[in-house]
């Protein structure tokens, strides 16, 4: 096994992709991309439909191997999903199963670790709480509303316990308000669990919004174009933040380099 | 109509064209536009029914072919859904075995009936396989389907959390083709009274099925028709019995 990164200390990525490149038959998607995850940041990614975020994303998860390159979790290779990398899927009706209440989709991911049933009550609805669904631990899903719904996928991957959450336009699907609503507490789960976030999506200002870093792609194929640090102070508010000289900079930045790709 | 609600309504109004239907019937019969010997009234047919239920033997007979129906639709649904699990969730099985299913499910169970008289004589046995065979179809074919077209992405969810291939089976594909499964074993039913009756035609070892041939073999019409309304009633409350099952296990569907 060859490990790029000798050592583990708190200066390793927690993921890193190294000359990776995927290729879909002699369609290539993704080339030569190199990127690293620091721990507990924060990291959004846009570029032009086609540009290969969903490809980047499951690259990462290990649910799409790399043509060639390596990607590394934890200072080693990743050879396929691990229970630390957590995706939260953008088609929340098909991730969510639909047959079990909001307690049994969590209890999902820790019936999946293994953990003894007289466990489970307690940490069910401890993450129920922490995605405010505790008054909904007997729902369905088809009884709750895509907020809602998008809140109990979220749980579920908090239940893996993982140090890497993936999300692939987590909230493109959602209503404008709904979606500000969650993106705070997405902020607000992420910074009380210290886990690593990476973020797609089709919004420019969301990804500053809510980004350590924003990773423009560049389509056809799909590599990175630009890496735009965030130096926005947190805690992030939706009016003071987003009213910001500095926010309003990157957003006339980004919109200039997405802008280049558009037909 | 303020008040009455839909359902109520429905009802009467079935219950009503059942009393006309009843009605047509008797007049029909008693006009003897058609020879009584063949065509008794529901008159006839009453009391051939409540001879035989107070004589207590026709009771008897329908248990025996409700649990033959039973015992045949149960072994059908365990075979049906366990090997329809075990196909549908191998990508291999369904591209070498499943087309086997498909060549051998036009085959009538009733013309393999001589031989499964050879094989278990005239027993219960013989009916439990005949049924079974007939009834396994609709089961594994729809079992088949259902845990083969689970969305891709709960199978990804299953990889990422881990899950091993018998706990994706268990919790994940089988749950999520349980309304495939459930309209499988409904069209399994109706198959497993038909064959039900057609066994026990050919064993005549009691049941409705042996009770209506021997009627038949008395020119007694009107025990034909008690036997085959009693038949009829088996295959509604059976039918009314799995609704409430499927209801109950498909309450997630419901919005
Ligand atoms: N499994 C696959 N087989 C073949 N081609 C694929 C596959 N998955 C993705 N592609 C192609 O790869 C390219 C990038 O797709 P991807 O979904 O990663 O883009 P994206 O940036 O997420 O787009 P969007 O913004 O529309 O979600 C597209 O041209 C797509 O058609
Ligand atoms: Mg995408």
């Amino acid at each position: 096994m060859t490990t790029v990164q000798a050592a583990r200390g708190p200066e390793t990525p927690i993921m890193a992709i190294a000359g990776a490149s995927v290729s879909f038959g002699a369609a290539r998607v993704l080339d030569g991309i190199d990127l690293e995850l620091r721990r507990g940041e924060f990291v959004c990614v846009v570029g032009p439909s086609g540009s290969g975020k969903t490809t980047l994303l499951r690259l990462l998860s290990g649910l799409q191997p790399a043509t060639t390159g390596t990607v590394f979790h934890q200072g080693t290779v990743q050879n396929g999903p691990a229970r630390g990398v957590a995706i939260v899927f953008q088609d929340y009706a098909h991730a969510l199963l639909p047959w079990r209440t909001a307690a049994g989709n969590v209890s999902l991911a820790l019936e999946a670790a293994g953990l003894p049933r007289a466990q489970r009550a307690d940490r069910i609805a401890a993450l129920l709480a922490t995605v405010g669904l505790a008054a909904h631990a007997d729902h369905f899903p088809a009884q709750m509303s895509g907020g809602m719904q998008q809140r109990l996928q979220i749980a579920r991957c908090l239940a893996q316990d993982p140090d890497v959450l993936l999300m692939d336009e987590p909230f493109g699907a959602l209503d404008a308000m709904t979606r500000q609503k969650l993106q705070d507490e997405i902020l607000r789960i992420v910074a009380a669990s210290g886990v690593t976030a990476f973020f797609v999506t089709h919004d420019l200002e969301e990804a500053i919004y809510l980004g350590d870093r924003v990773v423009a792609l560049e389509p056809n194929p799909g590599r990175v174009g630009a890496i735009f640090d965030v130096p926005l102070p947190r805690p992030r508010t939706q009016l003071s933040t987003r009213e910001h000289p500095e926010f309003l900079r990157l957003r006339r930045d980004l919109f200039d380099f997405i802008q280049q790709f558009e037909p | 109509m303020i008040g009455v609600p839909r359902s109520v309504l429905w009802f009467l109004g079935s219950c009503l064209v059942l009393v006309a239907g009843l009605g047509l019937w008797q007049v029909l019969a008693d006009s003897g536009a058609i020879p009584r010997a063949f065509f008794p009234g529901p008159d006839r047919v009453w009391t051939a029914l409540h001879r035989g239920f107070s004589s207590g033997a026709m009771i008897g007979e329908t248990l025996t072919t409700v649990r033959r129906m039973a015992l045949g639709w149960a072994l059908a649904s365990v075979i049906g859904v366990g090997l329809g699990a075990l196909v549908g969730l191998s990508p291999w099985m369904r591209t070498y075995v499943a087309p086997t299913f498909e060549g051998l499910r036009p085959i009538p169970a009733s013309a393999l009936a001589p031989l499964a008289v050879l094989a278990f004589g005239l027993s219960d046995g013989m009916i439990l396989a005949l049924i079974a065979f007939g009834a396994v179809w609709p089961m594994l074919l729809t079992t088949v389907h259902g845990v083969a077209s689970v969305h891709p992405r709960k199978a990804e969810v299953a990889r990422l959390l881990g899950l091993s291939r018998l706990a994706y089976a268990w919790k994940i594909a089988l749950p999520a083709a349980t309304p495939d499964i459930l309209g499988g074993l409904r069209l399994g039913l109706t198959v497993a009274l038909i064959l039900a009756v057609v066994g026990e035609m050919i064993t005549v070892q009691g049941g409705l099925g042996a009770r209506i041939m021997i009627a038949a073999r008395r020119f007694n019409a009107a025990d034909i028709f008690a036997g085959v309304a009693l038949l009829g009633a088996i295959g509604l409350l059976t039918n009314a019995a799995l609704s409430q099952i499927e209801a109950r296990l498909l309450r997630w569907t419901h919005r």
